[in-house]
């Protein structure tokens, strides 16, 4: 017993319902194992997933509630993977998004059997992985410090910012030419030199 | 006013429904419109006693606001109602009836709040309908005023072309403008013919050579395209039977492709996105050929390297190399110290040896100096000992000799002219110039008023002081293996020759060396030259003004605001200042271009309409068998296509109108659905609808950018419009949305911001929803199969949105179809939940302190862009960057602060050392 358990906690438990889903040739990157569990799948201690295949819920639309209801509250995590199999979504999708909605379960789509399996992988493998690959990070380096910042106003591209970087020497140079000098850019045009002087001399506050 | 501008008026006020008017580009959009203003200022409808109301023209330009109001004068007073005006003011313009110039966002929520009410309007004028949609917010103004009463809307576009860009897109433009009636006027119909004809101006068209070298650079950015093509053909992807080359010219080429790319958009690989960029990058490269001068051209294409350089496909190609060789022939050229060239195969290249000139040049500064002179030496010997020598080609643009030669042509009829009737005394002949854009304008003042080889010196000095800096940036980065990566990219020489460390001594170092050679021996000239220099430029320019108060017989025009129609270069002759006066109102429509496209032609009608007096005589000057001619031409022809095409619509198309005559708009494409009651609505009595309350949504004030505002509208539901901090729609006390765009979605995952977003989202509400929007016309899907790979990647979206949904358990994603989808889904996720509370929602997540929570609008009193640009400096964190703001005024003074003031704002020594090093950093000079 203390094997399968050490066992159960690095795979992936599979329902016995799923047996004969081709969707779990796709698991590779995480083990995993029949077992007897409610959900379809378990990804970890506290997540776990249904796999819906639209075909499937347009044959029988109150399969995914009474799924749901199954799961009680055993989980934080509860993702209704959504296998998106027919051209036309937009009735099913929505009432499946409703269904997820008012049940407290977050919705994925995939839109091939590799990509679901990918989402079951993905969870699992990053069930204790800290949020910093989609938080707010940045390349140390100058010059993409740079491009970040004068991204952010409308239409500066990549090869803008090189552009004005080396014509005024330093952001602070570039922050206080007049427009004529950065008319004088080569590719920044009328609407870009506008963008860019408003944003620098406009105060931050309209409206005293 | 012309014959034909009448017509055109009178025809539009016959109809209470307004009308589309198209028009020939270059056609008087200007003039029509103010006519029309006029018109109707001082025709109130009758049996309106109020005198009507405000008359409201949309998303006006700026030049063209001022080109309307120039041509109204006195006679009606158009006020601008920029987005930021307190609400206050902007409500008592409304009620001052007059005509005002509005964005179609402030203008969209003041009517949905009421500020301004429908029955105030008297008129709504759109002047780009060729943006029109049934989604767009031109269409949801429309929409909101025509609910309430009857009011004409008239639209112009002088864009033909883009008027049949898509299915029966003119028809379906005026339903959802609530128009019936569309008038065409091509440039060959009668009326506008005849007044275009009355006075056919003299035009002398001026073919100019492009020089070898630039001849060089166009065949092999065209060759490099085709590659591109080849390439783009055999990913199957697109039907590229009708891309060629030639089509490449054109400015619909990357849309063509973007187009048909755009419903699989997402689906495709890396390499063929990048190809289509590359398309765009090539197809600039040749337009900038021939508007910019051959050193910011070679600085451009260095940019490009430096920014490009790693993704592009088409730098690799062969045909690239020749493009990076030619632009740099067109500058400089090495030569060995015993004059052997050392670049091979440029035989043919016809180049001017300048060296004479820089000697000469050289000497005229310094001649007084002879300690320079001697350090001269020095500097040349340093550059025998590497064995090279740079030799100065600087290719001046053909078109600023042409430009001489006219204008002393000019000069020279002008004074025979002045010979003959001398006795006419307030003939000033005025010599307008157009051009394309403001930096040729500045070469061409220079060029008139100094020597054109100065100007091009000028420029080269810039390039190789520029070059310099970086090199000494280098040197001071002794640590060979802390060299950070991008500077060999940046260097510019990375490219051209790999073996670079390896060989002895390659070509390109000995380049590089001379390089910078020739810019230490300039830094040395223009340190003693600078105070020489500074008062020589403010001499000429004292010239220029006294020229013009003088008002002799010579004078230029230059063209600073706006309008990307001006064209390059030349200039006629006039033979009257009212003329040119009128001319300027006109905002210089004139006489000699350059740079053709259609809009000059009409620029030229334009003007001949304005001087129909006046002989006026045209010079214009294109490149003999350049891109240039062919686009002009091809330009023309599509605008007659497009006319034809529109006359053939126009003859079918079908407006339904009430009993009265009233159009009645769009018909609304997806009723809303009974979705899941279908059934239970037998039960319910027979089907007997309960009594609807009335749905509210809370939108973001931002969020009028896109249409889910106006589709949610047409659904029925009430739309409040205020300033969000927190989400972009709040559809109930608990249910808070953030909307994201598939791009949008991408973007904010890799900035980090989605995770922020979603953070504090979680924090205030209890179910927050992220709101994944694809759109209608494009494929409903992320990725193509390929792109999933084999291995779990942290940079693909799957991983991404696992991530998101593993640290926040209680997001809820709505993955929607298309805005109609979405807002169907708005609607049943509203059902059962109590309606929002508007001003529970302005006040979640502003923090306390700053507690200014008025009824007015917060956006609308910030500077959003600048406020987005200080948040990403390093240093300014999300909770110091409202302290800077209260503690100056705008970016432009943050960034002379002093550290230690800085340190005030910031917060800590520590974070504004950070942001003031990184302010005053000197920017790798990657030229």
């Amino acid at each position: 017993a203390p094997v399968a358990q050490t066992q159960s906690k690095n795979a992936i438990l599979v329902s016995h319902r799923q047996r004969g889903n081709p969707l779990l040739k796709h698991i590779r990157n995480a083990r995993w194992a029949f077992a007897d569990v409610v959900p379809d799948y378990v990804l970890g201690q506290s997540s776990c997933a249904l796999y819906l295949s639209i075909r499937y819920h347009l044959l029988h639309p109150d399969y995914l509630y009474y799924r749901i209801r199954e799961l009680q509250k055993n989980f934080r995590l509860r993702v209704i993977l959504c296998h998106i199999d027919v051209e036309d979504v937009v009735k099913p999708l929505h009432e499946i998004t409703r269904t997820a909605l008012l049940h407290d379960c977050t919705l994925l789509c995939g839109w091939s059997l590799e990509e679901c399996g990918r989402y079951l992988e993905t969870i699992k493998v990053y069930e204790n992985k800290p949020a910093d690959n989609i938080r707010e990070h940045m390349d140390n380096d100058y010059l993409s410090r740079l491009t970040h910042a004068l991204t952010s106003i409308r239409h500066v591209n990549k090869t803008d910012v090189v552009t004005l970087g080396s014509s005024f020497g330093s952001l602070s140079q570039v922050m206080n030419a007049s427009l004529e000098e950065l008319a004088r850019c080569p590719g920044i045009g009328e609407r870009k030199v506008k963008r860019l002087y408003d944003t620098f001399h406009e105060p931050f506050k309209r409206v005293s | 006013m012309l014959a034909f501008e009448e017509q055109v008026v009178s025809d539009l006020v016959e109809d209470p429904n307004g009308g589309l008017v198209v028009l020939s580009s270059g056609f008087p959009l200007a003039s029509l419109a103010a006519a029309l203003l006029l018109q109707l200022h001082l025709h109130p409808p009758p049996g309106d006693a109020t005198g009507g109301g405000c008359l409201l023209v949309l998303s006006a330009p700026d030049p063209l606001k001022a080109r309307i109001r120039r041509r109204l004068q006195d006679r009606l007073q158009v006020h601008d109602v920029p987005p930021d005006l307190p609400a206050q003011q902007r409500a008592s313009l409304y009620a001052s009836g007059a005509a005002l110039f509005l964005s179609p966002r402030a203008l969209a929520a003041d009517l949905l709040t009421s500020r301004l009410h429908p029955s105030h309007v008297r008129a709504l004028l759109l002047l780009s309908a060729h943006r029109s949609s049934d989604t767009s917010s031109d269409a949801f103004i429309a929409r909101l005023l025509r609910q309430r009463r009857l009011l004409p809307v008239y639209a112009f576009s002088d864009r033909p072309h883009a008027m049949v860009a898509g299915f029966s897109k003119a028809e379906r433009a005026m339903k959802s403008l609530y128009i019936r009636r569309l008038h065409l006027w091509p440039r060959f119909h009668v009326l506008a013919a005849a007044d275009l004809e009355r006075a056919p101006p003299d035009v002398v068209d001026v073919r100019v050579p492009m020089t070898p070298a630039m001849r060089g650079i166009q065949a092999a950015v065209l060759a490099a395209m085709d590659a591109c093509l080849k390439e783009l053909r055999r990913t199957n992807k697109v039907d590229v039977e009708d891309l060629t080359v030639d089509k490449g010219l054109f400015k619909s080429f990357d849309e063509i492709v973007r187009r048909q790319l755009d419903p699989i958009w997402h689906t495709l690989g890396k390499k063929t996105k990048q190809l289509v960029a590359d398309l765009r990058t090539l197809r600039k490269l040749l337009d900038y050929l021939v508007r910019y001068d051959a050193v910011t051209y070679l600085k451009y294409l260095d940019t490009l390297r430096v920014s490009e350089g790693v993704r592009s496909v088409w730098i690799l190609a062969d045909s690239s190399h020749k493009i990076f060789e030619l632009a740099k022939r067109r500058v400089y050229q090495v030569v060995r110290a015993d004059g052997m060239r050392v670049s091979t195969d440029n035989k043919g290249t016809p180049t001017k040896k300048m060296k004479v000139v820089h000697n000469s040049t050289g000497k005229g500064k310094e001649n007084e100096n002879e300690g320079s002179t001697a350090d001269k030496h020095n500097t040349q010997k340093v550059i025998a000992d590497v064995g090279i020598v740079l030799d100065e080609v600087l290719e001046e643009a053909p078109k600023w000799k042409v430009l001489r030669e006219l204008l002393q042509e000019i000069a020279e009829e002008q004074m025979k002219g002045d010979r003959e009737n001398a006795q006419d005394e307030d003939e000033s002949g005025i010599v307008l110039v157009t051009c394309k854009d403001e930096l040729t304008c500045f070469q061409l003042q220079e060029c008139i008023s100094k020597d054109p080889h100065k100007v091009m010196r000028e420029e080269w000095e810039k390039y190789l002081l520029g070059k310099a800096e970086l090199h000494g940036l280098q040197k001071k980065n002794k640590k060979k293996s802390e060299q950070p990566k991008g500077f060999g990219v940046l260097d510019g020489e990375v490219q051209m020759g790999p073996n670079e460390s390896a060989g002895p001594v390659s070509i390109s170092k000995l380049e590089t060396n001379a390089l910078l050679a020739a810019a230490s021996e300039l830094r040395n000239i223009t340190k003693e030259a600078d105070v020489k220099d500074g008062s020589n430029v403010s001499c000429t320019k004292r010239e220029l003004v006294k020229g013009k108060a003088k008002g002799k017989s010579k004078k230029t025009t230059e063209k600073r605001q706006g309008s990307n129609r001006k064209n390059r270069n030349n200039e006629g002759n006039d033979n009257d200042q009212g003329t040119v006066v009128e001319a300027e109102g006109q905002l210089g429509k004139t006489d000699e271009h350059a740079d053709i496209d259609a809009s000059k032609v009409s620029t030229d009608d334009d003007f001949m309409l304005a001087s129909t007096s006046g002989g006026a005589c045209n010079y214009s000057s294109d490149f003999r068998d350049s891109t240039e001619v062919q686009k002009f031409e091809s330009s023309i022809r599509r605008e007659n296509e497009a006319f034809e095409s529109l006359i053939r619509q126009k003859s079918l198309m079908m407006i339904p109108v009430d009993q009265d005559g009233r159009c009645i708009g769009p018909t609304l494409a997806n009723e809303p659905d009974p979705l899941l009651c279908q059934n239970s609505i037998t039960r319910k009595a027979g089907g007997k609808k309960a009594p609807e309350k009335e749905m509210q949504v809370i939108v973001d004030m931002r969020e009028f950018m896109s249409s889910l505002p106006n589709v949610l509208h047409q659904k029925g539901i009430r739309i409040v419009p205020v300033t969000l901090e927190v989400g972009d729609y709040v559809l109930s006390p608990l249910i808070c949305v953030e909307r994201k765009s598939i791009a949008d979605l991408f973007q904010s995952f890799a900035s980090g911001r989605l995770y922020n977003q979603v953070e504090i989202m979680a924090r205030y509400y209890k179910i927050p929803v992220l709101l994944i929007e694809f759109s209608q016309d494009k494929s409903f899907s992320f990725q193509s199969a390929s792109e999933i790979g084999d291995d779990v990647s942290p940079t693909n979206i799957i991983s991404k949105l696992s991530l998101l949904v593993l640290h926040f358990p209680r997001l809820r994603i709505v993955w929607s179809r298309s805005l109609h989808a979405t807002a169907e889904i708005f609607v049943s996720l509203k059902t059962n939940q109590d309606e929002p509370d508007e001003k529970k929602a302005i006040r979640v997540g502003v923090p306390s302190e700053d507690g200014i929570v008025e009824d007015d609008v917060r956006a609308e009193n910030y500077n959003t862009s600048a406020i987005e640009f200080l948040r990403r400096l390093p240093g300014v964190t999300d909770s110091n960057y409202r302290a800077i703001m209260d503690g100056c005024n705008s970016l432009a003074e943050l960034a002379l602060l002093p550290v230690e003031e800085l340190a005030g704002l910031v917060g800590s020594q520590k974070g504004a050392r950070t942001l003031k090093e990184f302010l005053d950093a000197k920017c790798p000079t990657m030229l």
